[in-house]
């Protein structure tokens, strides 16, 4: 029983090296097609039309729905001090800097990370990889690389917007919801937010965006074993990329203060 | 008064570019509106379905698979241990040092810390993380197998034997996903409540009785984030099964069914949260 258990740990172990190492090695692989640079650009303006601005929508009502929450959640503290100029301030941080950002990280790996490792898992099960390698396309330049730069680049924009409609989301439910003002609200951002707390923010998911777009076409190009082999890349995808985007909060957060 | 023109079909113009007029465009809106009234619709079956077969295997003599719940729990709670602890732990950590920082920055008294961040975690935090991380595991997971399993035709195999679908598979998963999301969501708290109290101390210096006072948090905080904790671990299934059950198609559909399933899962979380959050708000009178 117990030998068992250890040598069931010592195999979860190794999974976990292993695929760490392939994704090392991927992103090895994707440096190495980008200096200097050697990818698709048809692929990579498709992908960054299909992975952001279709993304905006579910965004933006993530965003709006976290800035709302913030407010909400900060009203005892408001109701008690009766300083409504503090209402925007515990809002505004805290959806700046670490709600949204993670929020929205979150929303865009189930929504274009997950289906990216759909889309590569499929191409893999159905050896549309190799037939690509038999026509002298290196899957790495055509498929991968437009992939990552597009989720590295479309996960910092939507994040941007998304910030600006929490703000906007934080603004509409504290005059709906508390009965504090616009202006009192505005001015509440302007006088307690600094250009720093929303650039922390917009610095951090650059690294989720790598977290997101590495972990998701590693699983999508390892996929072994029909379609239950691709539902459980799926499943592992999120959940690595949902691990790695607490694993960076914390060391970047740590790393910029 | 003539009819108006017809509207113009969908043809690529000179530059390449799919025209569309505007006729089109209302077409499509109504028929994206349509998809989502029945995707609607059939996720409220899925709900209703799933509550059927509770009352139905509490019958005497219903038939049911022995074990099968155990063995979700074990999947959905047991096998999500690991994930909850370190996701929740390190989200604890990042909240209170930026906390720290801004309180020490602003207002230079630490003493509040703790306080306010105990309360924003049992009423809010604790469960909607939580079901956020439970969202993208279970949910994927659930998605995963019902999609395989549907695109395998193994559901018409056990609608042939005289089982539904819905009974023996998405049953057990919505009891042990209901249990097991509450379960979680007090000792993912509890993790997050930890994790930030050695943060505040260690980095800042915060002594461990002032930060865990318990002083903020009263008993409808509670009642607030477990009443959050059960909604989102009963939309949890409902949403995956109702997705992995919509697959068609191969390996392709099971990534489609598995993606939907993570996306409405963490929204459905959120949704209910901000909903859950306004409504306990303006039912207190704003005294949240």
């Amino acid at each position: 029983m117990f030998a068992r258990s250890v040598s069931a740990l010592g195999a979860r172990a190794l999974t976990v090296a292993r695929e760490l190492g392939g994704i090392v090695i991927l992103t090895g692989q994707v440096l190495r097609a980008l200096f200097p640079p050697r990818l698709d650009g048809h692929e990579l303006v498709y992908n960054l039309h299909r992975m952001g601005n279709r993304s905006v929508p579910i965004v933006a009502l993530t965003a709006f729905f976290a800035g709302g929450l913030m407010v909400v959640q900060s009203a005892p503290m408001v109701k008690n001090l009766g300083a409504t100029s503090l209402a925007g301030w515990a809002a505004g941080y805290a959806v700046l800097r670490e709600l949204g950002p993670i929020l929205i990280a979150l929303m865009f790996s189930g929504r274009v990370g997950a289906n990216n490792t759909a889309e590569l898992g499929t191409m893999t099960v159905t050896e549309q990889l190799d037939g690509l390698r038999a026509l002298a396309i290196d899957p790495i330049q055509y498929l991968i690389v437009p992939r990552v730069l597009a989720m590295l680049i479309m996960l910092v924009c939507l994040t941007v917007i998304g910030d600006l409609v929490a703000l906007l989301g934080a603004g509409l439910v504290a005059k709906a919801v508390l009965g504090i003002e616009w202006q009192v609200m505005y001015a509440s951002f302007v006088d307690n937010l600094t250009p720093a707390d929303f650039l922390h923010g917009v610095y951090k998911s650059i690294g989720f965006g790598a977290a997101i777009a590495l972990s998701s076409c590693y699983f999508g190009v390892t996929v072994r074993g029909g379609a239950v082999g691709v539902g459980r890349a799926v499943n592992a995808a999120v959940v690595a990329a949902a691990v790695s985007i607490m694993l960076l909060d914390f060391f970047l957060t740590y790393v910029s203060a | 008064m003539t009819a108006p023109p017809p509207a113009p079909a969908a043809g690529r113009g000179p530059a390449g570019r799919v025209v569309t007029g505007l006729g089109d465009r209302v077409t499509r809106i109504g028929a994206a509106g349509l998809d989502a009234g029945r995707a609607a619709i059939e996720l409220w079956l899925v709900f209703v379905g799933v509550i059927a077969g509770l009352v139905r295997q509490r019958r005497a003599g219903a038939r049911r698979a022995p074990g099968a719940t155990v063995a979700q729990l074990h999947a959905i709670g047991n096998r999500s241990l690991l994930f909850i602890v370190v996701t929740l732990g390190f989200i604890g950590m990042v909240m209170i040092y930026q906390g720290c920082l801004q309180f020490s920055r602003s207002i230079g008294d630490l003493s509040q810390v703790g306080k306010q961040f105990i309360r924003l975690v049992v009423s809010d935090l604790g469960p909607t993380l939580t079901g956020l991380m439970l969202a993208t595991r279970v949910g994927a997971g659930i998605a995963a197998e019902i999609g395989s399993m549907k695109v395998t035709e193994q559901l018409d195999a056990l609608r042939m034997s005289g089982v539904l679908p819905i009974d023996y598979l998405l049953v057990p998963r919505f009891v042990a996903a209901l249990i097991m999301t509450v379960v979680l969501s007090v000792l993912g708290g509890a993790i997050m409540i930890a994790a930030g109290g050695l943060t505040a101390n260690l980095s800042f210096g915060v002594n461990p009785r002032t930060f865990f006072d318990l002083g903020a948090v009263m008993p409808r905080h509670l009642v607030l984030g477990l009443l959050k904790a059960c909604c989102y671990g009963a939309a949890i299934p409902v949403v995956a099964g109702f997705c992995g059950l919509r697959a068609r198609g191969s390996s392709e559909g099971v990534g489609w069914a598995t993606t939907a399933a993570v996306v409405g899962g963490s929204f459905a979380v959120i949704a209910l949260d901000f909903a859950l959050s306004v409504g306990a708000l303006s039912l207190l009178g704003g005294k949240l």
